[in-house]
Formats: structure tokens, sequence, C-alpha cells
């Protein structure tokens, strides 16, 4: 009873408390103010959103699949850095050269001299040496497979033994493994699931501190690069949506952010110190699942149906209405034109065609064997050419693209129709096989060397029977050919870029009459940059790193070229 | 005692029920969690096909147990207080994720909660009380707020007071460059400023609910005897209002407040989506998007206890309160 | 958010006596009408459109543009017509809500109604499982329904939505069915040997035909808010047209941020249209579940053509 009374009595009077409450904190808020740009001492900040959304947990264990991103390539740095978004050779980093014995055994590398730990200890190559060590000691560790151990002959001079030739392993080892110290890591017991929480690395920034919602790194005083790096702060934050990620940027509250973002040039109007890079390099492509006798079934099994979606297609209008008109085009070899053209044997096969060609179509389709039924949808034996293409739900742009599609293939005679699934699901059915036509994207291999798009994607030991799990970002598409696996393995066999050139071309051969995987375009990577508080992004005219805000490694280049705006 | 007893054995049961649930659902979505973790690796750089088996073993997947008796292990970690590893934020333990952001979904969604039902009760005791005066008309309106989609007038409100003039935050709980989390002044504050525009959102789309139940339990209840019995007797109206009929009429409203309670974190999964906010909400979705088995049955587990305990305690409280609820069963 | 309603069972039950069917239908006030002819409006805006506008997804090249000609409400940010996706949208939220709205009722109906009038066993585990429904929290069973099933319809969603809302309408069934048992009229139907159907359908269920219309309305609320919040979070059933759905496409075109009012304002204003429209048909109900609700609005009491001074001697009365 007494609850009650008071209850009600503390109504008007629990309204008026919470009033006061707010109206104070918006008071005691005006002083708490601060933004990206200058903090109170003068220093200079950014704020960089790489995709984080919701809360942040706390890891900097840079072997972990889960670690926080800057975390390789800000914090710890690997031996040679390199470049997706040009054709550059690999620069040096931590090391400054490197050399492969004859038999493709032995890689000795010579590590640089003058770098310090972030606690002030001598980095030499026995750091070098423990880190290979470590990964090939803990298989929890071990997400590329390495098979070599190593040891440093002196201070500046590591040597890796690996038990078989290994020539492919080189950009997964010099570019994609952090090297971290010896002293510390001796002394974690777990090393797969420390959280590392007060990581020691030789990179550009360390951490300053960290919260759920976001963390900051500062600058290494004591980086190897003299002056280098400029900006004092980096901060991360999380964000839920790219409608908020928008809002942020056009409020100025971001610096440095990738996103597709919509009509982005319409969005950046009038915001003169926000701009833009573009640096294409996923070929979205319908993967289908190709071969009748690893269980796949369907239209899409024959290899004229594919030649024949391949040319009926309109790539500039899928571009124009789906792609924003930012995608570039793709290469029935599945290598990047603007980057690659070195690589692809043929020049026809350089670029696919941009617009429809329904008469190669139907010729195609006539000759083997399908003829044209009452409703316009060739067919064959009583089966239709009609075909269910998989995507995710809400990614726009991707349903889109089906849907210009299906309308340009309905012209030519197939009939395409899409289901939006969840993520898990649409995963789920990729590597398994459960599909006839899946939209997904190929690329972003170690590094350009076709055989990071070739090896993963079509030999036969990367696949498996449908209903079963294939290796992942692995050969989905079940496609299977004795000539491509030989020519594979031949190129790995060698570090001689001449004979690797020929042996691609035998597989460039076969897959742009087989089209396992249809090209459609090579899909925009949009970056966002504010040029308020910093310069030295990343442009369209100097790519001199592969700038999206959520890639590991090229990170810590594009932080080092920085500089503040005074 | 045998309602007390009644009462406490539903609960437990429906626990159980619950907690069945919560472990068997999840696992019957498609997919698996490591496979889903490489797939999105492999969308933002290389991921070499030996990785699966390095993060089968990290993540410790592997297994070969029979439903079973991953379903008794279950049972048995959740008396001992382990909810086991989170596979999105591995090794962070599903605890250490809940006690990250459920403070922060219970304090806004709890606060705006408890300042929408004492609104609503309050406009509700009155719009019954003074009949037939303008707060009448501000019945329909406040009930058509809560007709309106959530996140479409937040989104609004986000857009042209945030975005356009700047009045509120645009997104985030609180001031990241200037103030540190801790028991201090500039971060309580930041705190409180960015939770307004949140929780005046949900305070409007709330609020019309309570005041129309009070309102109509309100009529009803000035219709008894002991009103007229005390008005009778001389009484002043403002007690009337308050010690006789509204003390009544707000049983029904104290029983769906708590329920309500319940709730907070199930409806706090849109607000963060539109105010980037890290709450419990966001971290379920994350979990959901993962197939991350552990988090996900940690945080309906969160949910479950809110929801039965809300009842509990409003189902013990009514029983005190209302003697006849104790003799009805 | 909470839906309170009037219906607790001592409400609803207090005021019931036996009567004609005349009385059982509201009385025609401003609100019940506005209510009726928003929501007949947008019904059959829902049901004929569709047949007269264009294909709401064909793609065009013209890209986000605003109301003109052609597009009375402008397009999306892929050229297609928002008007004909509004069209097409309103269409399929109405059918889950209708469909959540019949499956609810009948679900509380068969689980408060036939459990309570049978009584004994069946009553106390129709009851048990009616308040174990209620409590298990509704949110993990459609996060988790809903991305169970890979591909999605509107019909799986208004399952989904009907499965966890039908426990509370349940519940207050169960209490009026309950109280309505033991009155002197069902009692003589009984000992007369009437067969208990048609007990059920001759004595019981007209008392309760207020109280099932309200909940119905209620329930469509529901699944049309529900739907859009579970399409806002990507969950719902993107590949079909709903004002959810329409709304999602148009956060993810970031149709706010590029001002492009037409695509993101529509569906939600319809929303709360619709919504509104349903929770004025809900008061004249609320009346007459609970008659002295009639006589509370001053519209009402401007009927009774008492004087000024009359007039304010009753307000000030209290």
């Amino acid at each position: 009873m007494m609850l009650l009374t008071s209850a009600h009595k503390k109504t008007t009077r629990g309204v008026a408390v919470a009033a006061a409450v707010v109206a104070s904190a918006l008071a005691v808020a005006g002083c708490s103010s601060g933004s990206s740009g200058t903090s109170a001492s003068g220093a200079s900040q950014i704020t960089i959103f790489n995709g984080a959304t919701g809360t942040i947990a706390e890891n900097f264990n840079p072997f972990s699949p889960t670690l926080l991103q800057p975390t390789t390539g800000v914090i710890y740095e690997p031996l040679f850095y390199y470049n997706l978004a040009a054709t550059a050779a690999p620069k040096p980093e931590l090391a400054t050269a490197f050399k492969w014995n004859a038999a493709g055994t032995q890689l000795t590398i010579t590590t640089r001299a003058g770098v310090k730990w972030t606690d002030g200890q001598p980095f030499s190559a026995k750091d070098v040496a423990y880190t290979f060590n470590l990964i090939h000691k803990n298989p929890a560790l071990n997400t590329s497979g390495l098979n070599a151990t190593a040891t440093a002959t002196d201070d500046h001079t590591a040597v890796l033994t690996f038990k078989t030739k290994s020539f492919t392993q080189e950009p997964q080892v010099l570019g994609q493994t952090p090297i971290v110290a010896e002293h510390i890591w001796s002394k974690i017991s777990d090393p797969a699931k420390d959280i590392n929480k007060n990581p020691v690395g030789t990179g550009p920034y360390k951490l300053k501190s960290f919260a759920s919602q976001s963390y900051s790194l500062t600058k290494n005083t004591n980086y190897w690069e003299k002056g280098k790096p400029q900006i004092d702060t980096v901060r991360y934050i999380s964000l839920a949506t790219a409608d908020a990620a928008s809002a942020a940027l056009l409020a100025g509250q971001v610096d440095w952010m990738s996103a597709f973002l919509p009509n982005l040039q319409v969005l950046l109007n009038g915001h003169k110190n926000l701009t833009y890079v573009n640096t294409p390099a996923l070929t979205t492509s319908l993967f289908t699942c190709a071969n009748a006798s690893l269980g796949c079934t369907g239209p899409q099994t024959d290899p004229a149906v594919r030649q024949a979606i391949y040319y009926g297609i309109d790539r500039t209008q899928i571009n124009k209405l789906a792609g924003g008109g930012f995608a570039v085009p793709a290469s029935p070899t599945m290598l990047l034109p603007a980057r690659d053209a070195a690589w692809i044997a043929n020049p026809a096969d350089v670029t696919a065609p941009q617009s429809t060609d329904a008469a190669k179509a139907n010729s195609i389709l006539a000759a083997a064997g399908y003829t044209k039924g009452s409703d316009g949808i060739y067919q064959k034996n009583g089966q239709r050419v009609s075909m269910t293409v998989q995507v995710v739900a809400g990614y726009s742009d991707y349903i889109s693209a089906i849907s210009v599609m299906a309308t340009e293939l309905k012209a030519v005679g197939i009939e395409l129709k899409s289901t939006q699934l969840a993520y898990n699901a649409w995963n789920s059915n990729e590597t398994t096989g459960k599909f006839q036509l899946t939209m997904d994207s190929i690329g972003l291999g170690a590094s350009s060397n076709p055989n990071f798009t070739y090896s993963p994607r079509y030999t036969t030991a990367n696949t498996t029977k449908v209903g079963q799990v294939a290796a992942s970002n692995g050969n989905y598409a079940r496609y299977s050919n004795p000539s491509v696996d030989a020519a594979v393995a031949a190129a790995a066999a060698t570090n001689d870029e001449a004979t690797q050139k020929g042996q691609y071309a035998i597989v460039q051969q076969q897959i742009v009459r087989d089209l396992p995987y249809i090209p459609i375009y090579v899909n925009s990577t949009l970056t966002e940059f504010n040029t308020t508080n910093a310069t030295g992004w990343p442009t369209n005219s100097n790519k001199y790193a592969f700038p999206a805000s959520w890639k590991s490694w090229d990170n810590g280049i594009v932080l080092k070229e920085l500089k503040p705006v005074k | 005692m045998r309602f007390y007893l009644q009462k406490i054995m539903f609960y437990v049961v429906a626990f159980w029920a619950a907690l069945t649930l919560n472990f068997f659902i999840p696992r019957l979505m498609p997919g698996n969690p490591v496979d889903v973790m490489l797939s999105k690796l492999g969308a933002k750089g290389p991921v070499s096909p030996a990785a699966r088996h390095a993060v089968e073993l990290l993540l410790g997947t592997k297994t070969s147990q029979p439903l079973w008796s991953q379903y008794w292990e279950y049972l048995v970690r959740i008396f001992h207080g382990d909810l086991g590893l989170s596979v999105t934020y591995y090794p962070a333990t599903v605890s250490d994720i809940i006690r990250q952001t459920l403070p922060w979904t219970i304090c806004l969604i709890g606060l705006a909660t408890v300042i929408s039902f004492l609104l609503g009760i309050g406009l509700g005791q009155l719009a019954g009380w003074k009949r037939g005066s303008w707060l009448d008309n501000l019945l329909p309106i406040t009930t058509m707020f809560q007709a309106i989609p959530y996140f479409w007038l937040a989104l609004i409100l986000v857009y042209l007071l945030s975005s356009r003039l700047s009045l509120f935050p645009l997104f985030g709980g609180y001031d990241v460059y200037g103030a540190s989390p801790g028991l201090n002044f500039g971060f309580i504050g930041s705190a409180l400023y960015y939770g307004v525009l949140p929780a005046f959102t949900i305070v409007i789309s709330s609020v019309g609910g309570w005041m129309l139940g009070m309102r109509n339990m309100m009529v009803a209840t000035l219709s008894e005897d002991y009103i007229l019995a005390a008005e009778a007797k001389g009484l002043k109206p403002r007690r009337i209002m308050t010690a006789y009929a509204a003390r009544n009429a707000v049983l029904p409203s104290l029983s769906g407040f708590a329920i309500s309670l319940g709730f907070v974190v199930a409806g706090s999964i849109v607000m963060e989506q539109v105010f980037s906010y890290p709450g419990i909400g966001s971290a379920l979705l994350n979990a959901v998007q993962n197939n991350d088995y552990a988090l996900m049955q940690g945080i309906f587990l969160v949910i479950t206890f809110s929801v039965l305990g809300a009842n509990l305690i409003v189902d013990l409280l009514y029983a005190i309160i209302d003697p006849r609820t104790r003799a009805r069963a | 958010m909470a839906s309170i309603t009037t219906l607790d069972p001592d409400i609803a039950v207090a005021g019931y006596k036996r009567r004609g069917s005349s009385q059982l239908l509201p009385s025609l006030t401003p609100k019940l009408i506005t209510g009726l002819v928003l929501s007949g409006s947008i019904i059959i805006f829902g049901l004929v459109w569709p047949h007269f506008v264009g294909d709401p997804g064909k793609i065009n090249d013209i890209g986000l543009a605003g109301p003109g000609p052609g597009h009375i409400l402008g397009t999306t940010q892929t050229g297609q017509d928002v008007f004909s996706q509004l069209a097409y949208a309103t269409r399929g939220s109405l059918i889950i809500g209708f469909l959540v709205g019949i499956l609810a009722m009948i679900l509380s109906g068969f689980f408060g109604i036939v459990g309570a009038y049978a009584g004994g066993l069946i009553d106390d585990s129709f009851a048990l499982f009616t308040n174990v429904m209620l409590v298990i929290p509704g949110l993990p069973l459609v996060i988790v329904i809903s991305s169970y099933v890979p591909d999605k319809s509107i019909y799986l969603i208004a399952g989904v939505l009907a499965l966890t809302s039908w426990a509370g309408g349940a519940r207050v069934l169960r209490s009026v069915t309950l109280s309505l048992r033991n009155r002197d009229y069902v009692a003589a139907s009984r000992v007369s040997g009437e067969k208990v159907w048609r007990t059920l359908l001759v004595e019981i269920l007209p008392n309760l035909v207020p109280v099932m219309a309200s909940q119905f309305i209620f329930a469509i609320i529901f699944a049309i808010l529900g739907e859009a919040g579970l399409s806002f979070i990507g969950l719902g059933a993107s590949g079909d047209w709903t004002w959810g759905t329409m709304l999602f496409y148009a956060e993810n075109g970031l149709a706010l941020r590029l001002n492009a009012w037409w695509w993101f304002i529509p569906p939600g204003l319809l929303i709360a249209v619709f919504g509104a429209a349903l929770t004025l048909i809900n008061f004249s109900i609320d009346e007459i579940i609970n008659p002295k609700l009639r006589d509370q609005t001053h519209s009402a009491r401007k009927k009774w053509q008492l004087s000024k001074s009359e007039l304010k001697n009753l307000e000030d009365v209290r």
C-alpha cells in the first residue's frame, strides 16, 4: 500500500526530476565536447571507421582471426609490403632483401638494422626466426599452412627452410606474417588465445587507450623511418550502418572510411574537403555449380549455357544501374586488366565484352542443340534454360545487378530468377555447392601473381563433391580440369616469371572456354577521405597503397604517408 | 503458501522450457561459425585453404559429441555461470561481452521506459479524472504515435535534429574524444547527453499505451461505490484521485510495466541500429549473423531471465498488493 | 514498446450483460468514421491499385529522381517507381497483418476459450502452455526461425509473428470465458441439455466478439510494426514488397542522406496512418466493452445538450 501512494505522488515529481537531470546533463556535456581534428594540446588526430559495428572486443593478438584490424600493419609490421592496387615490387619494411635457393626450399631474408620495439628493446633477425617457429609449432596459429622452420644465422639474417618447393608461399611469408618480439612472446603461455593487451610492436603507432566503443593509437616516437609518422593520434570508432557512416562522414566526424555509398558524387557535392578514391580489386562474378560429375544439377552445367550468359549480359548497363558507374571492365581470365595485363597471354582475353552480343549467345546455344520454346526461353530435352541465382539479402548493388541481368538475359532467351538469403545460409550453400548460380566475387590474393587466383579457385585439390564443404574461399564451382591442375602445379614449381606466364596461358585458355565463374565487372572499392585534418591520402592517380580502411597491412602504409593540416 | 509454491513451480517449468529452446534453436540455423568467419575474412584479404584447420582448432568447434550430451553439458555449465566463449569476439567470453554491453542497454532503455511509464500514468490519471478536458484530445495523438514504426520516427528525428540542426550527437554512447569511461562527471554527463535523443524517441513512441490503459482503468474505477463514499465523506478531490482511484487503477498497468521491462533487451536491437549505440542488441545481431551459438544463447538467457524475473516479481507483488489474487487462485 | 490494452479481464467482464445484437455495434462517432475511412482507403489501395501500376522492380536509367511526370512519388536509386512499389508494398503488409490477425485469433481462441470452457485437465494444461508461451521471449524465436528458413516469404514472416503473439490474447479470453461459464444463462443451457459446441457458439461467443475484435485489430498493428522492425534489421522477407522492405531498401540506399524524402517518408507514413486508423476503430470497440467510456469525451457531452452552467457544474464536481 505504501508503495503505491508514494509512487503516485512521485509521478509529477518524477517527471520534474527527470527534466532537471536532462538539463544538467546538457550543461555538463557542453564542457566535455571534443571531436576529430586537434585535441586540447594541439596534437593532430584523425578518426577512422574500419567497419566495426557494435561493441569492440579487445584483441591485439596478430595471429588471431578476430583481431582488431590495425594490429596487423599499424602496430605490427610484415617483412615486405605488397601493393595490390598497382604493379610494384614488394616494398621493404622490416626486411631489406630476400633470396630463394634454386630448389625453392630455402629463403634467406636480410632484416633491417636500427629498428626498435616500442619497449625499447632492439629488433633483430632472431625475432623473425622466432615468429616463424612459433607459427610452425602451433597449428592453431598456422592459418597459411606454413611448413617451414627458421633460424637466425646472425643478427641480420634469417633463413627459412621449407620441406617442399615453396615459391608460392613467398607473398604469404614476406607480406602477410606479423613479426613479433621473442622476448615478449616466449613468455606467453597460450599464444592462440592471448589478447595481448599491451602490444609491443615495431609499427608506426602503439596502443594509447582502449574502451569498448573506441580505441586510440599514438605515434611511435622510436619508429625506424625517420620523420614518420606525422599524425599524433589515430582513433577508431564503431558505427552500426552505412547510413550512420555517411552521416558521420558528411558531418566531418570521420576522416577515413570505406563504404560503397550509392550516389557518392551527389553526396559529396558541396563538401569541398571530402574526396574519394576508387581501387577496384574484386571481380564480381556469377559463380556457377559447373561440374555434373561432382553432383551439380541444372542448365548451367553445360558450358554452352555459361558462355551464352557471358555474351548475353550488357556490362555497361549493369555498371550504370547497379555499380554506380564505378566498376571497371573485368577479364574472363579473372585477373585485373588494369593491373595484370602482362599476365594475360591472349590479347582477346584482356577484357570481357562490355555490351550484349545477342547474336553470339544465340548461335552458341543453337550449336549446342538448344531450341527456343514458345515462351521465348531456350530449352533442350524438355529442360528449360532457367536458373536461380542466390544472393545475400541486403546487398542492394548485387540485387540490382541480378535484376538488370535477368532483364537482359530474357531478351536472349535465358531465364534468371533470384532468391535472397541471410548471409550464413548463403555462405553455407556456397561452400557445399548447393546452388545453381550464386553472386560473389574473386580477388585480393596475397599478391598480384595469378597463382593466388587460379590455385584456390580452379584446382581439383580445393574442391569436393556437392554436399560436402569445399576449402574455404576455394573452388566452389566444383571445377575439375587435369590440364589446369598440371599447369598450376608447374607454375608453382618455379620462380621464373617467363615459365609461369607460359603455364598460366594454358590455364587461361581452358578457363576462358569453360567459364566456371562468369565475370561481370571488377567492382569498385570506394574509400572516402576528409582532407580537413590530414593530407597525403592515396589518389586515383597515385595509388601507393590499397586504401580500404578495412584492409590489413596497407593501413600502416597510408598512415605513414599522412601529413597533418595546420 | 500453496499459491506461492504454484507460482514458483510454474516459473521453474517456464525457465527450463526457455533454456531448452535456447539451446536447440540456434543449432537449427544453417551454416557453421567457422565457414562464416573464414568467408568474411576472405572478403577482406587472402585466406589460404589451410586456414580452416587452424581456425577449427582454435575455436574448438570440431566436436563429434552427440547433441544430448552437449545439451547436458550446456545445462551444467549454465548453473556454474559459465556461458562459454564467443566466436565473433573470440577469445572474449560471453560473460565479458554481456558485461560490456548490458549496462548501456539497461540504463538507457530502462530509464526511458520508466520515464515513459511515469509520464503515461500521470497523464492517464489526469485524463481519466478530468473528463472531457483537452487531455482527451491528447489521447488519440499519443496513441497514434504508438502506431508509427519506431525506427522510421527515430531516423527522421536523427536526420533533422542531429544531422541538420546538430543539436544532438550522431552516434555512440558517449563522447569518445573527451570522456573516458569511469565514475567521473564528464563521462556521466556525456553519457546522459548522448542518451537524450534515443530516450526521447522511446518515450514518445510508448507513452500513448500507458496513458490509454490508465485512463480507461480510471474511468472504470471512478464508478465504483467506494469512490462515491469517499466523495460523500468530503475528502479533497485530489486525495480521492490519487489515494483511492489511481491506486486501484494502476494495477494492470503495473503488471504491463514489469513485463515491458522484461522486454527491454529485445526492444533495443532496432534502437541500437539507428543510433549506433553499443548495447546488447547489436551484440545479438552480430551473433546471429555469425552463427555464434554461445553468444546467442547467452544473450537469450539474459532476455529470458529478465522477462521471467519481471513476471515473477509482478506476480508476487500483485499477490501482496491485491489480496483478491491470492483468494482467486 | 508496450501495448497496454484495456483488456484486463476484470474490466472486460464487469460490463457484460446479455444484450441484443444491435447494441454490439459501435455508435458512429467522428473517431470511428475517420478510422474506417482511412483504413478502408488504404485497404482498397493495397488490393486494387497493384493492377494499375507498372512493375515495381523495373530498373530505369533515371536513377534517384523526385516526384514528376510519369513518377508520382519519384524513383528509387535504381530508377524504380516508388508509387508502384508502394502499391505492392501495401498489399504485402496488409496480407501479413490480416494473416497474423486471423491466425492469432484462431490460436488464442482455441487455447483460451475451448480450454476454459472444458475445464479440468484440459484447462490446466492449456493454461500452462499459454503462460509458458507468454513468458518465453518472442524475439529470439522470431530472429532464429526467420534466419533458419533460407527463402523467406511474407507467409513465413506472418506465421512466425502469429506464433509469438497469440499468448496474450489467449490469457484474456480464458479469464473472460471462465467468468462467463458461471453465468446463469450458460448454466441454464447446460442443464437443458444443449450440445457443447452450440453453447459455445450461441451463448459464449457473442459476448466475446468485441474483445476478440479488439485483439484482432491489435494483432494487425503489432504484425505490421513487427514486420517493419524485422525488415529494418535485415531479417525480413526482403524478396517481397512490404512497407518494411521498402524502408529497408530506402535506408540502405541512403534515402534520407540524399534528401530523397519521397522514398523514405511514404511507407512509414502509411504504416502510421493505417495504425492510427485501426487505433481509432479500437477506441470505438473499447466503448462497447466498457460503456462508461462512451460518456468520456467532450464531443459526447455536447450531444446531451446541457446548458453551459450545467456542463461546468458536471465537470467541476471533481
